[in-house]
């Protein structure tokens, strides 16, 4: 458990990072207990839930299932990065306007899979979002408003580019 | 001063939760992210056998591996175990009886220090003879578990009202099956976990995800050792809990006790898979019921008997039967009943509460014969159960007093909203049909009701809330609150009841619910009592509040207080909503003047229920929910692969109070009973968790998800604030049986057990099994 | 957990070949299964850990000369995406989508899916359709030296290939099948997303006057391995697809499979269900327009 360690650096939430980890230590565990930055959940650690999703170079990962060292020279990005300056994103307010939140445990990987969703793959419909969340648990909700404040984060931010 | 606007009401609005801004951002503090300075990480050595004497456990190379701060066994706690069967020690000395079974503990500096002194513990067992079903367990040969009880069998139910034989005798037609509810389990988001802390005098805070503060304080003080008025429970952010929390398991004490021995703040978190294997499960039932009717449709009486299988130790499974009693006594009229549970010890992992505490279990059987007793006089399955359908007023046989009741009106909304009797119909006369394209493809129609409390219920000596209310200078509320939130938006539904009360916006409005040393006394979140119970008290906090600040206004404008009323944070005559003053600024006036007065409400609210007697007799809840799903589907005959295709649901929720969150619970509950009826098992062979994953343990996921089309039925209950009942479990309760007629609808064939797997349904289907498996 | 003593992230395959020939390697391409494996210690690391997501030759999707070749390190979502493999190898985007959830196929690799050869992966049912050949480069002599394995010599038990320790994958390549064939594939699991294949089939051929030929069938979680139905072949080959043919063909299938029952189903229940989705696909095939 003592592996060799290795210092990378690499963007997170648009700030330069420069961190030393063992080399067989996971991004999430990477994120939550070196960076501290604990809006990334533990789920099931085996990329069964997505409660862990996060963005690396904008792709939704699970950061349960890789490596810490491959955040080297990438531009990563967790719950915590998504808002902005000029506050909450299209998605976020959705997510709070449907109802999209119970308990709460599965919104950060939801968010941070429908914002890649919603940058990837705008035309997507009902059906398509439903399978782009497929990798994301919920046990609260039932998925439905979930979906709905995807389908209607989409709709607020078509023709423009990132949200 | 100006007119006020004419108020709008916040009852029936989409209001979103409270606290869902800061779980979109990520700042939601869940247990698992709960870290004080010095904090270790404790981690649990469960046993790797379900039936052994433990013969050694050798610590002391763990003890010896660097960050390693405590290991401990059974010989370093108090010795009293846990649970209302008081069975269950929290770490096992002299033997273990499942798979669960906590051994030793260790506190160390980080969770893989942790984990690798776990490996360095040396357990030395010597094997029992174990057994695995209750069948098996009632054996005279079987092997005893709990000395305590010999025959395997800590509680038996017997519930009777009317003459079971006088109903046989008034049968046309009586039809006896038996029936297999399965291990499921409740997969919340968020894992197990509790953090322990002791200050320097021997004050205990827990940070605990518990559904029941006030209780757990009670409740854990002997086994620790802690008086209870030194716990201080504070819950965080809960990331789900759906009755799982409902009991104190052994990881909780375990963890108290480590932060004891280490005198340093101690956080044990479980593995997803520990979570699979040691976290509590819904009660399996096997269960016989013989049921009958006259061939005028009137139903005669039901006889039923169960074997719960409690596991290696007693928790919240074992009491499933108080809610099963009500269902099959009462739901729909019957005249006479006889119930008989026998809960029998076995080597199995143990249950607890999970959302309908018994009532899916019941309803399944009690549901798929009322549509077996429809076909066996010709009538189609919506007039049988409108005809022994209850209405307002009526008391049942064991006492619940139905003061609102839509169950007919339920049933006729979610027929006539599905369309269910012409599908019924085109279904069973495509049974056998190959025509058409994909002939190998059939579809089904299916219904089922359900009846659960929906006014609390009052199992222990006292089923209220607690609120204390404040309004400050600035004319902002506090409403602190005995209730917690679990997920499903009480703290919202209360903000919402004490703004519309005061007149407020809710923006206005902030709730304390998470800390007993501020918060008064609740019993706990379940039996989807929140929004009737702790609603009704912060409502008449609200209430009083409100009067105050009333009072205050008449005497200083020299008015009736009868006169005057609250709105948009004003005081306004009723008459023409001129406003008087704003409420803050007569707040600020009555707490500088020579009066020195602040504005402060206190309520406990207890519902006009009562305790069941001994034969479980008794009005329990102070209101009772209903509903109606009509369940569509299509079904594979080649594979077995059912799809869940539409399921629309009636609910009487009494009123609405919160649009968002009440739909949320009807589709989210929906899919918890979705995943019930055809694709959650949890693979129990020779005691052990075999699927303890989620690849192998299959929760729905959101391409699975039905159209759902919700109605709701406002009986306007007259207790309930604003008129409403609770709803939270309701919506799992009936899904799974709608299910199953269904499937009887497009194939002809009745099943009698769960979960629906494509697997299951193919071996009956194509014959290899019988229908009785 | 073993100890990684060294990690290393070559960005050529000289230099990576070089460091597999010195022994104790483990590879890191997405990490998908690597990782789940190794932290509940079902594998071990060696004592080098080397990342491989650098090296250039390993990506890189295109056809040359009728011949196409993916890289190792192609992930599946760009399987899924891309525009060549859609139209000329349908059946290997199709599997591709059908595979995980979207995260994991971010992530995951096609090199990785093969090296570490589950009976029911599901890169391999297509790519045994499509005639796939890996290949594999080590260091020897002083250069990289390359190979060809058939991917349907390639597997040879569950979780075991070919593939020796000091070498590495470096792309599948497969004929482009000409616009005549046509070719179906099903994964059934028990639901639509984030399974494990309960059984898969992929069949594919020339569909000429109501016959297949050049009939290449294909299973995965039947066998040890994911493997071709060469017994189905022969009977599918140049026969005419009708009722008969297609109603008896389980018969042939179940002679092609050894399933065996744990915890996702019983033997029973995969040949059962394999047996009728292989008839649905002929369905299929035979009703497309020629």
């Amino acid at each position: 458990m003592m592996s060799v360690e290795e210092k990378i650096s690499f963007t997170l939430n648009g700030d330069p990072v420069t961190v030393t980890i063992p080399v067989s230590m996971n991004t999430l565990s990477m994120i939550r207990d070196v960076l501290k930055l604990t809006g990334t959940k533990y789920g099931c650690g085996e990329g069964e839930c997505g409660a862990c999703t996060i963005l690396v170079d904008g792709v939704a990962v699970n950061s349960c299932l890789m490596l810490a060292v491959k955040c080297a020279g990438r531009e990563v990005t967790t719950i915590e990065g998504v808002q902005t300056d000029e506050g909450l994103s299209v998605l976020q307010e959705e997510f709070i306007r449907h109802g999209a939140v119970q308990c709460g445990f599965c919104t950060p990987g939801m968010i941070m899979q429908g914002t890649y969703l919603l940058n990837h793959n705008p035309e997507l419909d009902i059906e398509g979002i439903k399978r782009g969340i497929e990798g994301n648990l919920c046990r609260c909700t039932g998925y439905k408003k979930i979906v709905d404040a995807i389908a209607s984060a989409l709709h607020r931010t078509k023709n423009t580019t990132k949200v | 001063m100006p007119s006020t606007t004419k108020r709008e009401t916040l009852i029936g609005k989409r209001v979103p939760k409270l606290d869902a801004p800061k779980k979109v951002t990520g700042e939601a503090e869940y247990i698992n992210d709960i870290e004080l300075p010095g904090m270790l990480h404790g981690k649990i050595l469960r046993s790797q056998r379900v039936h052994a004497r433990i013969v050694s456990i050798d610590t002391a190379a763990a003890k010896a591996l660097p960050g390693v701060r405590a290991v401990l066994t059974a010989g370093d706690t108090p010795g009293v175990p846990l649970g209302h069967g008081r069975d269950n020690p929290p770490l096992k000395g002299d033997k273990v009886r499942c798979i669960r079974d906590e051994i030793a503990a260790v506190a160390a500096d980080s969770e893989q220090i942790a984990e690798q002194a776990l490996r360095l513990i040396k357990v030395e067992y010597e094997d029992l003879p174990a057994v695995f079903s209750p069948a098996d367990a009632l054996n005279e040969s079987a092997p005893v578990i709990h000395e305590k009880h010999a025959n395997n069998i800590p509680f038996t139910y017997d519930y009777s009202h009317g003459d079971v034989a006088q109903g046989e005798k008034e049968s046309d037609i009586i039809i006896e099956d038996a029936f297999r509810l399965h291990f499921v389990t409740h997969c919340c988001m968020g894992v197990s976990g509790v953090v322990a802390r002791f200050d320097s005098e021997g004050n205990l805070t827990v940070y605990s995800q518990t559904q029941v503060p006030f209780l757990y304080k009670r409740e854990i003080a002997p086994v620790i050792d802690v008086p209870a008025e030194k716990i201080r429970v504070i819950q965080p952010i809960i990331g789900g809990a759906f009755g799982s929390k409902l009991d104190i398991y052994p990881f909780e004490p375990i963890c108290i006790l480590l932060a004891r021995a280490t005198r340093r703040p101690v956080r044990l978190l479980f593995s997803r898979e520990e979570e699979f294997v040691a976290s509590p499960t819904r009660q399996p039932v096997e269960l016989t019921m013989r049921s009958g009717v006259k061939k005028d449709g009137t139903l005669t009486f039901r006889d039923c008997k169960t074997l719960h299988d409690n596991g290696g130790y007693t928790s919240w499974g074992a009491a499933t039967p108080f809610v099963m009693i009500q269902t099959i006594s009462s739901l729909y009229r019957v005249p006479h009943c006889r119930y008989h549970t026998k809960v029998v010890y076995t080597n199995n992992p143990y249950s607890g509460s999970f959302r309908g505490f018994g009532n899916l279990q019941a309803t399944f059987a009690v549901e798929s014969h009322m549509d077996k007793l429809a076909e066996a006089v010709g009538m189609d399955p919506l007039a049988f159960r409108l005809h022994n359908s209850q209405h307002p007023g009526e008391t049942t046989p064991q006492g619940m007093v139905f003061h609102t009741c839509g169950l007919t009106d339920c049933l006729k909304t979610a027929a006539k909203r599905s369309r269910f009797l012409e599908k019924h119909r085109t279904n069973s006369q495509n049974q056998k049909s190959s025509a058409g394209q994909r002939p190998y493809l059939k579809r089904g129609i299916g219904m089922a009701s359900l009846l659960h409390v929906g006014g609390g219920a009052k199992i222990y000596r006292s089923d209220g809330c607690g609120t204390i209310l404040k309004i400050d200078d600035h004319a902002h509320v506090t409403v602190i609150t005995g209730s917690t939130d679990i997920g499903q938006g009480s703290e919202t539904v209360i903000a919402q009841l004490v703004a519309e009360e005061l007149g407020f916006p809710i923006s206005a409005v902030t709730v304390i619910n998470n800390d007993t040393e501020v918060t008064p006394w609740d019993v706990g979140v379940h039996a989807s009592r929140t929004t009737f119970i702790a609603g009704n008290s912060a409502q008449r906090a609200a209430r009083k509040a409100g009067r105050q600040i009333l009072q205050a206004a008449a005497e200083k404008f020299a008015v009736d207080a009868e006169a005057l009323e609250l709105r948009d944070r004003h005081v306004a005559r009723k008459d023409t909503a001129e406003a008087l003053i704003e409420v803050g600024k007569l707040i600020r006036s009555l707490h500088f003047s020579k009066q020195h007065d602040i504005v402060m409400a206190t309520e406990f609210y207890e519902p006009p229920s009562v305790m069941q007697d001994k034969e479980f007799k008794g009005n329990v809840s102070a209101s009772y929910a209903f509903g109606t799903q009509v369940v569509e589907l299509e079904v594979d005959v080649d594979t077995g692969v059912i799809r869940i295709v539409k399921v629309t649901a009636a609910h009487d929720v009494g009123r609405v109070i919160n649009a968002l969150g009440i739909e949320g619970q009807i589709e989210g509950g929906v899919v918890m009973g979705i995943g019930y009826g055809i694709s959650e098992e949890l693979i129990i062979e020779k005691g052990l968790v075999k699927n303890p994953c989620f690849r192998d343990y299959k929760v729905i996921t959101a391409p699975d998800i039905p159209e759902i089309d919700m109605h709701f039925i406002e009986t306007m209950d007259p207790e309930g604030p604003a008129g409403a009942k609770g709803v939270g479990e309701a919506p799992a309760v009936c899904t799974s049986p709608a299910i199953a007629n269904a499937l009887y609808n497009a194939t002809g064939v009745r099943f009698y057990g769960l979960p629906l797997t494509p697997e299951k349904v193919l071996s009956v289907l194509s014959g290899r099994t019988g229908d009785r498996k | 957990m073993a100890e990684i003593e060294k990690y290393i992230a070559p960005q050529t395959l000289e230099e990576a070949t070089r460091v597999l020939a010195e022994g104790n390697v483990t590879v890191l391409a997405g990490g998908t299964d690597l990782v789940p494996q190794t932290q509940s210690g079902i594998r071990q690391f060696q004592p080098v850990l080397m990342n491989i997501c650098r090296i250039p030759e390993l990506k890189g999707v295109a056809e040359t000369n009728g011949e196409i070749r993916i890289g190792a390190l192609t992930t599946i979502a760009e399987i899924v995406g891309s525009p060549l493999l859609k139209v000329k190898a349908a059946v290997l985007a199709d599997a591709a989508d059908c595979f995980a959830g979207g995260q994991v196929r971010n992530s995951a690799t096609l090199g990785g899916n093969i090296c570490n050869a589950s009976p029911a992966a599901d890169m391999a049912v297509p790519l045994l359709l499509l005639g796939a050949e890996a290949e594999l480069a080590g260091w020897a002599n002083g250069q990289v030296v390359y190979r060809t394995v058939p991917l349907c010599d390639l597997f040879v038990g569950p979780g075991e290939t070919l593939i020796k320790p000091y070498e590495v994958l470096t792309f599948v390549r497969f004929p482009a099948p000409q616009k005549e064939v046509v070719g179906v594939f099903h994964k059934f699991g028990t639901r639509p997303a984030l399974d494990i294949a309960v059984v898969s089939v992929g069949i594919s051929g020339v569909r000429n006057n109501g016959c297949l030929s050049d009939v290449r069938v294909a299973f995965g979680a039947v066998a040890p391995t994911p493997v071709r139905g060469y017994k189905t072949e022969a009977a599918l080959e140049g026969a005419t697809l009708d009722d008969g043919l297609i109603s008896t063909i389980g018969g042939v299938v179940e002679r092609d499979i050894s399933p065996i029952s744990d915890v996702r189903a019983s033997a029973w229940y995969r040949n059962e269900v394999l047996c009728r989705i292989t008839q649905r696909l002929l369905h299929d095939v035979r009703g497309r327009k020629d």
